[in-house]
């Protein structure tokens, strides 16, 4: 199946879900009467949704870039990297909280380094600590922007 | 109208040369250059990464700075077309065709010095033309009823996936509704009723524009590098690039001036296009040059021709002056990166429009002036900063792509301050990863998104003014006519692709596809 094809299909069923969720918008009673509501934009969009991708599902594909595979435009990529780069950006949002903005960042930055590759720790270190400092000291300092430390070191008592 | 010319542009004068604006152009336009040079990362990513830094700006300074990043990155992508063939986004792809060649044959300071200067004068030409007729459009718009934006809306709307190429405007009107669809996340303004939040609190508010135009553009950008395995930049070593040789002679000029004239002029014409920007400003100037060239001269292009580097370069620079119309006019983004600075006006709390130019006219001329100067400093700093500027060219990916995802992560962050929107941009960034991958183009997601919330405020207002009759969009002469338009725009693509087969015999022509 063509790669446009396979996106036609996932915006069909998104259109469909988006739809279904439309009718579940809560309505008041006195909006139940009205021409426009706040279901309406949303009603308007999934039927939008509905019919441009059924009409790109039944139409040829004209653009020869969008004919190719999935497979064929997938083959050789890096998704080991991309995907250790995705696990640590989730890590990164799930522990900023905990570690707070300067350890989490430097974690996270050193980790991305050594994902594609690098191992000189040194260089990693000196990449990662003094731009995560001066940004924070911009930011806390300059700006006066409040930057919380980690919830971690009040629980540990430290702070 | 001259009077009110002039007294706008000393409003833009003074308050573009007060020292921190000034700053603020010039930070932009080195900020703007240094991203734009990455590969891969293009103007829409450059503004995106700097809208947190204007946050504790007042609007017109942080107006001026994102005017400068865009005109920056923009230079900054010819830069890396010119050097290593490696065009940052689709608007210097047309420069890479002649600039490369240049540069391979052994006149890199050359083939950048022509870029420079036809950038300069393409970006200069078109910031006048931007003052005589902003304010002209600007005046006619404040006649204009609910009514007329939501049919302006959609003819901006309709007029990106015209654009968007050989059999890419059923996708780009499909990104366009998907970008709607994202918008009526969160409380409905009018209603206080809450929209596909799920029950989540983080979801009130609905999506935060920035955090969409940095999951889809810049992480997704960095990412592409990781996946294609794009080395591009490891492999340069600019000190082997000879730059010692930026002169240009007075023939070479002469040659260049006429094309630099018209390229403007072409370029300016399709920036003010809702949609069009500066791709297609650069790919038409470059047309036009070729088929204006003498048969011998035609042979030069795609070798290293000066005409060839000198058209897309002040095409592109023409159209992206040309795409501020629209947007301060009719508070409609004529391109995705005049999109995402609409979306930084309104956070700023600027409503866009024919009304900022009397509500807030040191926004409006600030940005104008800050656009000329911006013009003249990344002229006379650029040029001698090339060197040492292509030398980030070669910072190799494995240090880039983690600082620009971490730059990303940390745009959104330190403006919210909400770890939850950390996760959602992952999750963003993973499906605008897959629809890149299934060929859908982003740019017009992101008009959709911006424009969502606007759309439904005016057609709501105009249904209730018209005692919830659709009549409105034929009733007045204006509505009607920005229909009619938005009707021929849709007719475009099928006329043209019937013109090309009855031209090619149903085979595609020598026509420009271009990814808006």
């Amino acid at each position: 199946m063509a790669r446009e094809k396979v996106g036609a299909l996932v915006m069909l069923l998104f259109s469909m879900a988006y739809g279904l969720m439309a009718l579940k918008i809560p309505l008041s009673f006195i909006a139940q009467n009205e021409f426009f509501t706040s279901r309406t934009m949303p009603y308007a969009l999934a039927v939008l949704g509905l019919i441009l991708s059924l009409l790109m599902l039944i139409l040829p594909t004209v653009d020869p870039e969008g004919k190719k595979h999935l497979k064929q435009v997938t083959h050789g990529m890096d998704w080991k990297t991309a995907i250790l780069l995705v696990v640590g950006m989730i890590f990164y949002g799930l522990v900023i909280k905990w570690l707070g903005f300067i350890i989490s960042s430097i974690i996270f930055l050193m980790f991305g380094f050594y994902v594609l590759g690098e191992r000189r720790l040194k260089r990693m270190a000196l990449a990662a600590i003094p731009l995560v400092i001066f940004l924070w000291f911009v930011m806390s300092s300059l700006l006066g922007v409040y930057i919380a430390p980690g919830e971690l070191f009040y629980m540990l008592g430290i702070l | 109208m001259w009077d009110g010319m002039l007294s706008g542009m000393l409003t833009g004068i003074s308050t573009t040369m007060i020292p921190m604006n000034i700053a603020m152009v010039l930070f932009g336009c080195f900020m703007g250059s240094l991203i734009g040079m990455l590969p891969g990362l293009g103007p829409i990513t450059a503004v995106a990464l700097m809208i947190p830094v204007t946050y504790g700006l007042d609007p017109s300074s942080g107006m001026v700075l994102l005017a400068g990043v865009y005109y920056g990155a923009i230079f900054g992508g010819s830069t890396s077309s010119i050097l290593i063939n490696a065009p940052g986004e689709a608007a210097t792809v047309a420069t890479a065709l002649d600039g490369y060649p240049l540069a391979r044959q052994g006149h890199p300071g050359k083939a950048l010095a022509v870029a420079a200067y036809a950038s300069f004068s393409g970006g200069t030409i078109s910031v006048i033309m931007l003052m005589i007729f902003a304010p002209i459009l600007a005046s006619v718009a404040t006649s204009f009823q609910s009514a007329d934006y939501f049919a302006l809306m959609i003819l901006g709307l309709t007029a990106v996936s015209a654009f968007a190429g050989r059999g890419g405007v059923l996708k780009a009107l499909l990104m366009v509704v998907l970008g709607l669809m994202l918008a009526t996340v969160g409380t409905d303004q009018t209603s206080g009723v809450q929209r596909f939040t799920f029950g989540s609190l983080e979801l009130l508010d609905g999506i935060e524009f920035l955090l969409l135009a940095m999951a889809t553009f810049a992480l997704t950008e960095a990412l592409s590098i990781v996946l294609k395995r794009d080395e591009s930049s490891d492999s340069l070593k600019p000190r082997t690039i000879g730059f010692k040789n930026l002169k240009v002679t007075k023939s070479e000029f002469k040659q260049i001036a006429p094309t630099i004239g018209r390229s403007s002029l072409l370029g300016f014409i399709i920036g003010v296009l809702p949609g069009a920007g500066a791709t297609l400003g650069s790919f038409m100037a470059y047309g036009m040059e070729r088929n204006l060239a003498s048969p011998e001269e035609q042979k030069k292009f795609g070798k290293g021709s000066l005409r060839g580097l000198a058209a897309p370069e002040a095409g592109n620079n023409a159209a992206s002056s040309g795409s501020f119309v629209p947007l301060l006019c009719l508070g409609i983004p004529g391109s995705g990166t005049t999109a995402v600075m609409l979306g930084a006006l309104i956070a700023y709390g600027i409503e866009p429009g024919p009304r900022m130019l009397t509500a807030n006219p040191q926004v409006f001329w600030g940005l104008i002036m800050s656009m000329y100067l911006g013009n003249v400093f990344l002229l006379i700093l650029n040029l001698p900063l090339i060197p040492y500027f292509a030398r980030l060219l070669a910072v190799p990916r494995n240090f880039m792509v983690p600082m620009i995802l971490f730059f990303s992560l940390m745009g959104v962050y330190l403006v919210t301050f909400n770890d939850f929107d950390i996760l959602m941009m992952v999750i963003f960034c993973i499906a605008a990863m897959a629809l890149r991958l299934m060929n859908f183009p982003m740019a017009p997601l992101l008009l959709g998104f911006i424009l969502g919330g606007l759309m439904e405020d005016n057609l709501r207002r105009a249904l209730l003014i018209y005692n919830d009759s659709f009549s409105f969009m034929w009733e007045r002469p204006l509505t009607l006519g920005i229909n009619l338009a938005t009707l021929l725009i849709l007719v475009f693509p099928m006329i043209r692709s019937f013109i090309a087969r009855r031209k090619g015999g149903g085979k595609p022509g020598n026509e420009v596809v271009v990814e808006v």
